[in-house]
């Protein structure tokens, strides 16, 4: 018992870090090269010389700003302001880094079978091609404009059925309607600029399962970013010469484009630590070869930040994994429960058994031979209660989802009814018995009839409430993978506890004189 | 093992058991009672010792520091089997005498309840260590209760017998393992004359085999079949006239 809620979960709790962990990386990539505001120039030199690297899946300029999104709705001249994580990323490179492709959340259904299981309401029904299309470019094919990818729970339009489905609420299909992103440059002084805005059709809306990021992000084309947040291609003017007639500096060259990201991906099987020593190597060189060249109109910022993605998210990890850590360490507390257990019960049959622990020493069984037969039996149960916990375990995260489900919806009625009749049969036990007149059968009836009739009533009143509701937990599904890390660990230490809390009866059981035990036997 | 064979010669064979001054005292809070004050007894392999005494006088104690299932007091003098000190070192070597030197049957017959008789009369071939040949200890078993008339009941537990067939069964379990010497604490106290007779026939039988028996009783008509008699008193033992 203890073993299977130990190891749900924590399995659980791992699964949610594992889904964390993984979407995380399928979110940022593996390592993150940041620098300030300002930005890096040259990036596209430098993701040359990345993509050339041969520990280097991809790699993708990326500019990460905070802005304000005015959304379409509600109707009337009164419109919802949301703030929101802007990336303005090279949406085709991106998906090399990230699931950025893949998380496109509305595209239509591959096949029949698919579109049969959707609801009948379902706007994915009615979809082409066109708009993932439109998603991956991030452009409106249909007007050659640049267009915005919002995360799937920026706007309110979205609603969350039980299937993990979306349908649009109040009619706010987004794909289509405009929005107005907000953003404030800021110069490489800090100093704040004037806020600028662009109206961007949505194209579509994406799903990384992290709440916590589909809240917030909106993606915007790169080009589109630099220009707003002026970072893009700039004329470079001599500010040491006279201005002419109208103040103005002459020009002398151009600065290059900047961003402030660069997401990089490893190949499979190279790790995220490994990679950002060697991305951090080799920013360094670039930065040095670049600040050596005269010719050159911008110099690459001396200090930038080479994160893995584990410590990029370090803010979202560090708690589940801590709320994790406080979860093992009260449940290892039901261990000593156990043995507590063990022990009193064992304790009992040694005092019981004494006579008989007195015979079997007087024909010659020696202490430990004594001591083994408690240990033993310490050891099966244990070994026998750890395997029906990971047993009982496994079933129930494996189900997990489904269980999540019935939870969330009322109780058939079959099922409370059913239980009703139970309960029926259970007083009609009780009946008979209290007729027979046996005190322990009556106990017994009366302790099922009143349990089952909880049981029943607890079901027919119960109506569906979601405990993993997806806006508080990351996640919108519950993860459903056995830690079997956890599980053998768990398991061990349950039969470790057992045969501690079986030794202490035992070694009382080998301590018992035989002549003693014979006498007062 | 060095030490025993300078003792060892033909011409004075050493006894089977012997005690040689053995006291023992029972601490019963603040006064210590003294049961044994340096009992000396030497029994030769094949002998059939009968020991008398008035209830209380020590000679269970005196069975069970024969038996190893106690200890005399330290400097509480020495008991020797076939020559070897058997109290001397702790644990194993005194559950391997118990095990496979003697055999002890107690009054009240000390059965495990959830045995069957089998069972209980196979244990010390089951007990003696981690490698024990239970297919000997099975054979020796069945053959023992058969030839006590038993074989009929194997599977029935020791609730279901009466008070003799238990005492059968357990003097089958103290001749399992093949013992040389079969210590009885008073086997027929708890039963009637003609039971106790009918035990009592079973032993005489085993020491004609060659079984050395040494027995505790109270009834003078018991001991009268045993080859020595001898007598406790005062916490040493006597010869009587
Ligand atoms: N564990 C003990 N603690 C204290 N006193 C004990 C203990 N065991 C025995 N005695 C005492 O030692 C004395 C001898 O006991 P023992 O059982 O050896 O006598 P016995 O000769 O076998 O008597 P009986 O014929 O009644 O069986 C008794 O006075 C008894 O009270
Ligand atoms: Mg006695």
């Amino acid at each position: 018992m203890c073993v299977a809620m130990v190891v749900t979960v924590v399995s659980v709790m791992t699964g949610f870090l594992d889904m964390l962990k993984s979407s995380g990386r399928q979110i940022v990539g593996d390592v993150i090269v940041s620098s300030g505001i300002a930005g890096m120039p040259y990036s596209d030199e430098f993701l040359v010389d990345l993509k050339g690297m041969t520990d280097v899946q991809g790699a993708t300029p990326l500019i990460d700003t905070i802005g304000l999104l005015r959304m379409p709705y509600p109707r009337g001249n009164m419109k919802e302001v949301t703030h929101v994580q802007v990336w303005a990323v090279d949406p085709l490179s991106l998906a090399t880094v990230t699931d950025y492709a893949n998380d496109l959340y509305w595209k239509p259904p591959t096949d029949a079978a698919a579109a049969k299981a959707m609801s009948s309401e379902d706007p994915r029904k009615t979809l082409t091609e066109g708009i993932v299309t439109d998603g991956k470019t991030l452009t409106q094919t249909r007007t050659g404009t640049p267009g915005i990818a919002l995360g799937m729970h920026v706007s309110i339009g979205n609603e969350r059925q039980k299937d993990g489905s979306y349908l649009p609420r109040y009619g706010w299909f987004m794909p289509g309607n405009d929005v107005t992103l907000t953003v404030v440059p800021v110069s490489s002084q800090g100093k704040i600029a004037e806020p600028r805005e662009q109206i961007f059709p949505v194209v579509n809306e994406v799903q990384t399962g992290i709440y916590e990021v589909d809240h917030l992000r909106v993606y915007i084309p790169l080009t589109e970013g630099q220009r707003l947040l002026r970072l893009d291609e700039a004329p470079l003017y001599d500010l040491n010469a006279e201005p002419d007639a109208q103040g103005r500096y002459p020009v002398i060259g151009k600065t290059p484009a900047r961003v402030t990201k660069i997401l990089v991906r490893a190949k499979p099987g190279v790790s995220a630590n490994a990679l950002r020593d060697q991305v951090e190597t080799a920013y360094e060189s670039f930065a040095k070869r670049i600040n050596e060249d005269h010719t050159r109109t911008a110099s690459m910022p001396e200090f930038v930040n080479v994160l893995t993605w584990e410590q990029q998210l370090r803010d979202l990890i560090a708690p589940v994994e801590k709320e994790r850590e406080m979860m093992r360490v009260l449940f290892s507390l039901i261990y000593l429960v156990c043995a507590g257990l063990i022990l009193s019960i064992f304790w009992s049959i040694v005092v019981e058994k004494t006579r008989d622990i007195g015979i079997l020493r007087s024909v010659g069984a020696s202490r430990l031979g004594v001591m083994w037969i408690f240990l033993r039996y310490g050891f099966i149960i244990g070994v026998f209660g750890s395997g029906l916990g990971v047993l009982l375990a496994w079933l129930v995260i494996r189900n997990i989802n489904a269980i999540h489900q019935a939870i969330g919806s009322d109780a058939p009625p079959i099922i409370w009814i059913g239980s009703f009749v139970l309960t029926g049969l259970c007083a009609m036990g009780l009946v008979y018995s209290i007729w027979r007149g046996r005190l322990l059968r009556i106990l017994l009836w009366l302790l099922g009839t009143m349990v089952m009739g909880l049981i029943a009533t607890g079901l027919a009143l119960h109506h569906g409430t979601l405990i993993w509701d997806p806006s508080v937990y990351y996640f919108t599904i519950v993860p459903d993978q056995v830690d079997w890390t956890t599980a053998w660990t768990t398991a061990i230490g349950g039969v470790v506890f057992s045969v501690i809390g079986a030794a202490i009866p035992a070694s009382k059981a080998a301590d018992i004189d035989p002549v003693e035990a014979l006498r007062y036997g | 093992m060095a030490e025993r064979q300078p003792t060892h010669t033909h011409s004075d064979p050493h006894p089977l058991i012997e005690a040689r001054g053995v006291r023992k005292t029972y601490s019963f809070g603040a006064v210590p009672v003294e049961v044994l004050t340096g009992a000396d007894l030497t029994v030769q392999s094949g002998e059939w010792v009968a020991v008398l005494g008035s209830s209380g006088s020590g000679k269970s104690t005196l069975m069970h520091l024969l038996g190893g299932l106690d200890r005399p007091d330290k400097d509480g003098g020495e008991i020797r089997f076939d020559g070897q000190p058997i109290s001397v070192s702790h644990g194993k070597r005194l559950d391997g005498y118990r095990n496979k030197d003697i055999g002890f049957v107690f009054q009240f017959y000390h059965l495990l309840p959830e045995l069957s008789v089998f069972e209980n009369a196979m244990l010390p071939g089951m007990v003696g260590n981690w490698f024990t040949n239970r297919s000997k200890a099975r054979e020796s078993a069945s053959r023992l209760l058969d030839s006590f008339g038993l074989s009929h009941r194997l599977a029935h537990r020791p609730g279901q017998l009466s008070g003799g067939e238990r005492q059968r069964v357990a003097i089958a379990r103290a001749l399992v393992n093949s013992p040389r010497v079969l210590l009885a604490d008073e086997p027929t106290g708890n039963l009637d004359t003609k039971t106790g007779a009918g035990i009592l026939d079973l032993l005489a039988e085993r020491h004609a085999a060659g079984l050395t028996l040494i027995m505790v009783t109270h009834d003078p008509a018991v001991a009268a079949r045993a080859t020595r008699v001898v007598k406790l008193a005062n916490g040493r033992v006597v010869q009587p006239s």
